[in-house]
């Protein structure tokens, strides 16, 4: 069924797709704050420090998933 | 539900008009409008790509050039152009996919159907958990588990950040991923359809309230018109991102580092 146009292009792979990689950036961010703030709500439910935790566990996550985002997508 | 005035639009709109009621009063629930909608999306599809390719010419015809043409933007410029030549065995699951979004969507916005599938969050889940078996599938196959998995959840970092890092890696590659494909799909047809209701019924409610509203409820009816114009571009645009977005996964998967 499926007509073979130009089966024999074989032109190296372009960088992926900019809308794709946004997304991955975007998720990586909010997937690391959501974590580790998550993580803090955890540790603040345990300890019982009025929501310290909470906001390291945030700042600690958004630092992380910027590290991510510069090692997985930066050139 | 509460009604305004002597009228009986329900007013204001809620979750509840997207929960409509079975076709054939008193027989199966789960046989609403919804469901039959689903069912033609997948009939006509089918029909559609079977009657098109049926003795294809080497000059097309005209059906035939339209099927190609959508096979063919899926299969160049988001199959080839993501994930590379090898991307093109998935070309197949990715213009079936492009176009069985882009139907169900358009019901939103087709007059006298105007109820999209995708505004429950089953169907997009659905298809979400489609691509997240399968970009995942396709990973492992490549990669074998363990190397897949090493791929995916260890990036390249100093030994001492890792454990900062690979929750994150986990979350944003297994959880988020199909959640955030099925929220947005889901959302953007939800909002699409909530955002029609306000204008559409709101006219009405401002026509029966009060003599000097009666004038402002065609503004309101012109606002529905000129928000399903751009609902015709949030339908497009979804069933595009939704489609990139799986391809993308696949990359990512098939990817020997990212």
């Amino acid at each position: 069924m499926v007509r073979r146009v130009m089966a024999g292009d074989q032109s190296p792979q372009p960088p992926a797709g900019g809308a794709g990689q946004g997304w991955v950036a975007i998720s990586y961010l909010i997937a690391g704050i959501a974590v580790w703030g998550f993580i803090g709500w955890l540790v603040d439910q345990r300890f019982d420090l009025g929501g310290v935790p909470i906001g390291i566990g945030a700042v600690v996550g958004a630092a992380g998933g910027i590290y991510l985002i510069v090692r997985r997508l930066g050139v | 539900m509460s009604t305004s005035l002597a009228s009986e639009i329900p007013w204001p709109p809620s979750v509840d008009d997207f929960f409509l009621p079975p076709i054939v009063e008193g027989t199966n629930p789960w046989f609403t409008k919804v469901t039959l909608l689903v069912w033609i999306a997948v009939a006509a599809l089918i029909i559609f790509f079977l009657v098109t390719y049926r003795e294809p010419k080497i000059v097309p015809t005209k059906r035939q050039w339209i099927a190609e043409s959508i096979y063919g933007f899926v299969r160049n410029n988001v199959a080839k152009d993501l994930i590379g030549h090898d991307g093109i065995r998935f070309a197949p699951y990715l213009t079936t996919l492009f176009c069985f979004v882009l139907l169900t969507n358009l019901f939103g916005i087709v007059p006298g159907i105007q109820m999209s599938p995708n505004s429950h969050i089953a169907f997009p889940a659905i298809l979400a958990i489609i691509s997240w078996v399968l970009f995942n599938v396709v990973g492992i196959r490549q990669h074998g588990f363990a190397k897949y998995m090493k791929n995916s959840l260890i990036p390249p970092a100093p030994w001492f950040i890792l454990p900062l890092l690979i929750p994150i890696e986990f979350v944003s590659t297994f959880v988020f991923r199909p959640f955030t494909l099925a929220v947005r799909l889901f959302a953007n047809m939800f909002a699409g359809h909530m955002i029609l209701l306000v204008f559409t019924l709101g006219g009405f409610v401002m026509l029966n309230s009060n003599a000097w509203l009666a004038p402002v409820s065609v503004v309101s009816w012109l606002m529905a018109i000129a928000l399903t114009f751009l609902e015709a571009m949030v339908i497009v645009l979804q069933a595009y991102v939704f489609t990139v977005l799986t391809a993308s996964y696949i990359q990512g998967a098939l990817a020997e580092e990212h």
